[in-house]
């Protein structure tokens, strides 16, 4: 597998590596959210596991305190200051440590079967989870009811790809 | 071969295609959907090996996955053997190649037989008594003898070429086994809409049910009845069904695993297809209808080929369509076999007669067997059967008030026997569920449940197909009730059940000398009955003695087929009852599961992650040496060609001191440390003070446990006022944020401060040397790179080859040194952006071994390999790094107590070899006094050690009792052969004064 490979395989399951957008882990108490939330133009779910859509970014919340920030790569530098000096927190960019998959097809569950141990049929649309791959630490949102994305960092994306495409090979094979 | 005993439409192999597939090189010809034993009974074949220990001729003795003796070779094409294949599981193909084993020099005709006359040398606990003495033969002689001889088959020799996989499944219901009862749960609970899955070992699902034909089951034949009922399950979105698939095991929490084959019956499996699935089962209620295992009757001569459970020659004729015989004997403690006996003899097989060991048998079986002309010898037992290669003839006696009559000779080409059927409780068993004896069963039945499971059918000591269908759909239901679905529990209108019982016997009554019988209990592992009397009689008092003292049960097949006979004669020997005796433990795997299966994707370089920077790719390309550390791999030298290690070190380690070199530093732990409480945290963190360290700077930091002990290590730039750039070691990176994040959350949940791993966000190359600043200046923008403007152990942001950039003025080698930190996608850009500036002036890529042995010339540590966890600050000559005036920080406190401030700890020091081209090994043990009496009293080991090439001599650093105290004593360091002369030095080699940084 190639650092960026396209189309990894064919239905009933794809796999592929989405183009890196700009991408923020931010931290900070839950009294300062409203202003994190004016100031980023952007809700901050208060449930783990919640996500919420923007027009152009998205947030989803991992910790008690964390949240991951989405956003197109034009609007980093507008992120990377939105904060400054208005509420403590921590916002750092972690676009270049992350890569992600987009498993798409009815298979889709099958293949994450493969590496998460945690009944994923439950994930509901729109939501996501901090959870383990194959032993590699990985946030999985649901996308859409057959569409996933799968975070993981960047070196261990060579081992979880290569399973992503050996597994995605044989559910094509249907055995 | 001719297929002469097969029986045309009968059965449920498609007689219209013919598999051909080889025994010991013969072609032999069977039909789809045989069994390997199925197609070679097929063509009259009942010898398929040589027994264990005694290389006694064996057969086939069941149909299931309980086959302990025709046990067989197979290969699939070149590098695909398997030993110890079920040849009663093992589907047939075009192409199969099939072996016997144990064997020399043919099956017909084996030496090791040999074995079987001196059969009196090799009793119970024979390994334990002859192996003993003398002492001196155990390794080359004993050990070796017994290892060749502790295995049944080859292992194969060439690694794998097949893969394997796995996968994790939830479920409402899991269902195991797929015969009436097992499909009858799986209905229940399927129709409730609970997500059920259903599996079964064989490649059809249907159990009992495949070699029962003619029950009626609502108004269907049993055939239909099984088409109808996976019809409805496989229409159902919920329900999946899994056949050549194992439960091997029942784990915590309702975890089950299954071993699913999916590609062994294949001729020509799909391209890149899997051999095997493990599944990682969670399930919420779990229905284990696992069937009776039929027992074997123990009496001489009970292994013969062609001797076999009556259930065996069942399934082989209803299933398979073929005929165990010709001119078939059955003898039984049950009425099961009575109707194997019928079924036989309307198909066309003599059954001479049926000697059962109960003096009463029900009047309607004993006419049912008159009308057939069958001979019928109730209150009568074997003693022998005759034939070499294959069941000839048995002895029937008839057994008045417990005296045996002499014997009669009945020919027979196949005997068949039944000792009554026991519940399979194996995966019951794996959940420490506990067994009650029950005495009119003669069984150990399911007890007190540890796990939400359910037993149902014969697996709970029921019989029959209807007692098994209304048993099913109960546990189906219960189950799905269980999870608060509304389930009900359907009935069953069965005809022509053929229910009967038995009762449970030991070794039959024997006229001969009992102490000669060879009435095997354990097939697979040549145990007899007088093998377990011999260990009674030795004293063995406990199962658990008697099993490993004679082996019994201790087979791959577990004792499926011989525990409750062994525990029979045993309580018999012992005088007491069988639930006093008391049962051994089932441990997973229910039956043998590859290694493959059980590594699954875990193999080759999916084995463990291997973590690879930005780089890596250049560095392979351009021939790097690579090293593990930690998860990542490193390059560990760059050698050119014709170059060893040591030229290729010795060269980078010059380019550094005179020019330039580069490193890839990716690997560096990195935490983002930010917040308005984020000098504080650091200052409790780390020895250091970091509350004045200016934003634009960076100090080395020191982190201790709180037992005052060195941890790790690294540079630390401060960013702005409530952002810190902290570095840490390689290997320390996720122990060092763990241990940040404890504190954090634990000891000062108040601080306005959060931790954010950042090793991946950036990429990281040094550029080292004196040449670097030349190097690297063209590149800049938004920075003055001079000294003045830049001194050492500054940091700032600005761009370095067009990417933003984090750039630190650090040295781990003690010359002029940069840290380029770039967002990690443009780690390989940045490289060789550089590479390309640095041609004019040589530059050196260069790997960790230069690394290590620049830092060790300028006296810097290792945290791992200079310190090991007993190291303080004061030990390792840090105490620099201490802020004295902190009032507290993470092991402050130890570092007063007494054994801590004592004098004579062992500290770090250098040391320089007598003869500089002795290069110490790291971990040799040092010695003030090489005369002393052994064992000598050693003071301290070598911790780094290396040839530096800009001294042209050895530099090493050692742990050494008082070392600071000896500078310039001559310690000794005893190795093979002779004992080597080194002097205590400081640690810093080259430029102690730090000169070449001031550049």
């Amino acid at each position: 597998m190639t650092a960026h490979p396209r189309s990894l395989a064919q239905p009933p399951v794809t796999v592929e590596v989405l183009p890196p957008a700009a991408r923020f882990s931010l931290r900070l108490r839950a009294e300062a959210r409203p202003v994190a939330e004016t100031a980023l133009a952007l809700p901050l779910p208060d449930r783990i596991g919640r996500r919420s859509v923007g027009a152009t970014r998205q947030a989803i919340c991992l910790g008690p305190d964390e949240w991951w920030i989405d956003a197109p790569a034009a609007e980093a530098d507008a992120i990377r200051s939105a904060l400054d000096g208005l509420v403590p927190h921590a916002l750092v960019e972690i676009t270049d440590r992350e890569i992600t998959f987009q498993i798409d097809g009815p298979g889709a569950l099958d293949l994450l079967a493969i590496g998460i141990a945690r009944d994923l049929s439950r994930l509901e649309v729109g939501r996501g989870a901090r959870t383990v791959f194959d032993g590699v630490q990985a946030v999985l949102v649901r996308e859409a009811e057959h569409r996933f994305t799968l975070s993981v960092w960047r070196s261990f994306a060579p081992h979880v790809g290569e399973l992503l495409e050996q597994g995605a090979r044989e559910i094509a094979l249907g055995l | 071969m001719t297929q002469a005993f097969r029986i045309p439409g009968a059965g449920r192999v498609n007689h219209a295609k013919a598999v051909r597939f080889t025994f010991d090189g013969k072609i032999i010809e069977g039909r789809e959907g045989d069994t390997v034993a199925s197609a070679l009974l097929a063509n009259g074949v009942h010898l398929l090996g040589r027994s264990f220990k005694y290389h006694r001729p064996r057969g086939i003795v069941s149909a299931g996955s309980e086959e302990p003796n025709a046990l067989v070779g197979t290969s699939r094409g070149p590098g695909r053997f398997e030993p110890n294949t079920r040849a009663t599981m093992q589907e047939v193909w075009d192409g199969l190649t099939v072996e016997s084993q144990n064997k020399w020099p043919s099956l017909a005709f084996d030496v090791g037989a040999i074995n079987d006359r001196l059969y009196m040398l090799f009793s119970a606990g024979f390994y334990y008594k002859t192996f003993m003495w003398p002492r001196s033969f155990w390794d080359k002689v004993y050990e070796p003898f017994i290892r060749r001889a502790a295995g049944l088959g080859k292992s194969p020799t060439e690694p794998d070429p097949d893969h394997y996989t796995s996968r994790n499944l939830h479920c409402d219901v899991l269902v195991v086994g797929g015969g009436p009862a097992g499909l009858a749960a799986a209905l229940a609970a399927g129709r409730s809409g609970a997500q059920t899955v259903l599996v079964d070992e064989h490649a059809e699902l249907g159990g009992t049910l495949l070699s029962e034909p003619g029950v009626r089951i609502d108004g269907q034949g049993a055939w239909g009845w099984l088409e109808t009922t996976l019809a409805e399950l496989r229409a159902l979105p919920n329900v999946r069904l899994m056949s050549r698939t194992t439960a091997i095991g029942y784990y915590h929490q309702n975890m089950v695993g299954l071993c699913q084959k999916l590609t062994d019956h294949l001729a020509t499996p799909p391209e890149g297809a899997p051999r095997e699935r493990l599944w990682r089962v969670r399930a919420g209620q779990v229905v284990l209808a696992q069937g009776a295992i039929e027992k074997p009757l123990v009496f001489d001569g009970n292994d013969r080929p062609g001797v076999m459970l009556a259930g065996a020659a069942q399934t082989f004729f209803q299933r398979f369509g073929v005929k165990v015989g010709t001119r078939a004997v059955v003898v039984t403690s049950h009425d099961s076999a009575w109707h194997t006996a019928f079924d036989l003899a309307q198909a066309g097989v003599k059954v001479a007669a049926i000697v059962d060991i109960r003096p009463q048998v029900s009047a309607e079986l004993t006419a049912r067997a008159k009308a057939l002309g069958i001979e019928v010898l109730a209150s009568h037992t074997v003693t022998s059967t005759t034939g070499r290669l294959r069941v000839a003839s048995v002895h029937v006696n008839r057994v008045r008030n417990g005296h045996v009559d002499p014997w009669r000779s009945i020919d027979c080409d196949a005997l068949l026997m039944c000792g009554g059927w026991t519940p399979s409780l194996h995966l019951f068993s794996h959940t420490k569920g506990s067994l009650a004896w029950d005495a009119q069963a003669g069984a150990f039945l399911p007890d007190r449940k540890t796990e939400e499971c359910h037993i149902a059918g014969a697996g709970r000591g029921l019989w029959g197909i209807a007692a098994a269908l209304e048993d099913g759909a109960r546990a189906g239901a219960a189950a799905a009730k269980a999870l608060g679905r509304a389930a009900g529990v359907g009935s069953f209108a069965v005809e022509g059940d053929r229910t009967g019982d038995g009762v449970v016997v030991k070794e039959l009554p024997t006229d001969r000398d009992p102490g000669k019988a060879k009435a095997f209990i354990d097939f697979q592992n040549d145990v007899t009955a007088k093998d377990i009397r011999l260990a009674v009689r030795e004293g063995m008092r406990s199962i658990e003695h008697v099993k490993r003292y004679t082996t019994n049960g201790m087979a791959t097949d577990q004792g499926k087929l011989s525990n409750i006979n062994g525990l029979m004669v045993a309580a018999d020997a012992l005088g007491k009852p069988a639930p006093e005796v008391g049962l051994t433990t089932f441990r997973p795997p229910y039956t043998p599961t590859t290694f493959g299966a059980l590594a699954g994707l875990r193999r080759g370089r999916h084995f463990e992650v291997t973590r690879k920077t930005p780089i890596d790719a250049w560095a392979e390309a351009q021939g790097a040496v690579f090293e593990p550390v930690s998860l990542w791999r490193r390059a560990w030298y760059f050698p050119k060609a014709g170059e060893d290690m040591h030229a290729a070190v010795a060269r980078e380690c010059r380019a550094v001191r005179t020019s330039v070199g580069l490193f890839d530093a990716s690997t560096l732990g990195k935490i983002e440390v930010m917040g308005p409480d984020a000098a504080t945290f650091l200052e409790r963190m780390y020895t250091n003070p970091w509350a004045k360290l200016q934003p634009g700077r960076c100090r080395y930091g020191l982190l201790l446990g709180e037992d005052g002990f060195i941890r790790d290590d690294g540079v630390i730039g401060r960013l702005a006022v409530d952002k810190f750039h902290v570095t840490t070691t390689t290997g320390g990176a996720a122990r060092v944020l763990n241990m940040m994040e404890d504190y954090l959350q634990t000891e000062w949940p108040d601080l306005n401060v959060w931790l954010t791993s950042t090793t991946e966000q950036w990429a990281v190359v040094a550029v080292q040397g004196p040449n670097a600043r030349k190097v690297l200046e063209p590149l800049v923008e938004g920075l003055d790179l001079s000294d003045a403007a830049f001194p050492h152990m500054a940091v700032a942001e600005c761009t370095v080859a067009g990417f933003p950039a984090r750039l630190f003025r650090v040295s781990f080698t003690g010359e002029l040194g940069f840290e380029v930190n770039v967002p990690a996608r443009h780690g390989r850009a940045l490289w060789e952006a550089i590479w390309a500036a640095g041609q004019a002036h040589g530059i050196t890529p260069y790997g960790t071994e230069t690394m290590h042995v620049l830092r060790a010339e300028k006296g810097f540590i290792l945290v791992g390999q200079d310190t090991d966890g007993t190291v303080t600050p004061g030990d390792a000559g840090l105490d620099w790094a201490i802020g004295k005036q902190k009032p507290d920080f993470v092991g402050k406190r130890s570092l007063q107590r007494p054994d801590i401030v004592a004098k004579g700890r062992k500290q770090l020091v250098g040391l320089l070899t007598e003869d500089p081209s002795v290069v110490l090994e790291e971990g040799a043990q040092i010695v003030a006094d090489p005369n002393q009496p052994l064992p000598m009293t050693m003071i301290g080991h070598v911790t780094s050690s290396y040839w530096s090439e800009a001294l042209g001599r050895s530099i090493a650093m050692a742990l050494i009792e008082g070392g600071r105290d000896r500078q310039g004593e001559t310690l000794h360091i005893p190795m093979p052969g002779r004992t080597l002369r080194a002097k205590v030095t400081g640690t810093a080699f080259v430029d102690p004064e730090g000169q070449r940084l001031k550049v």
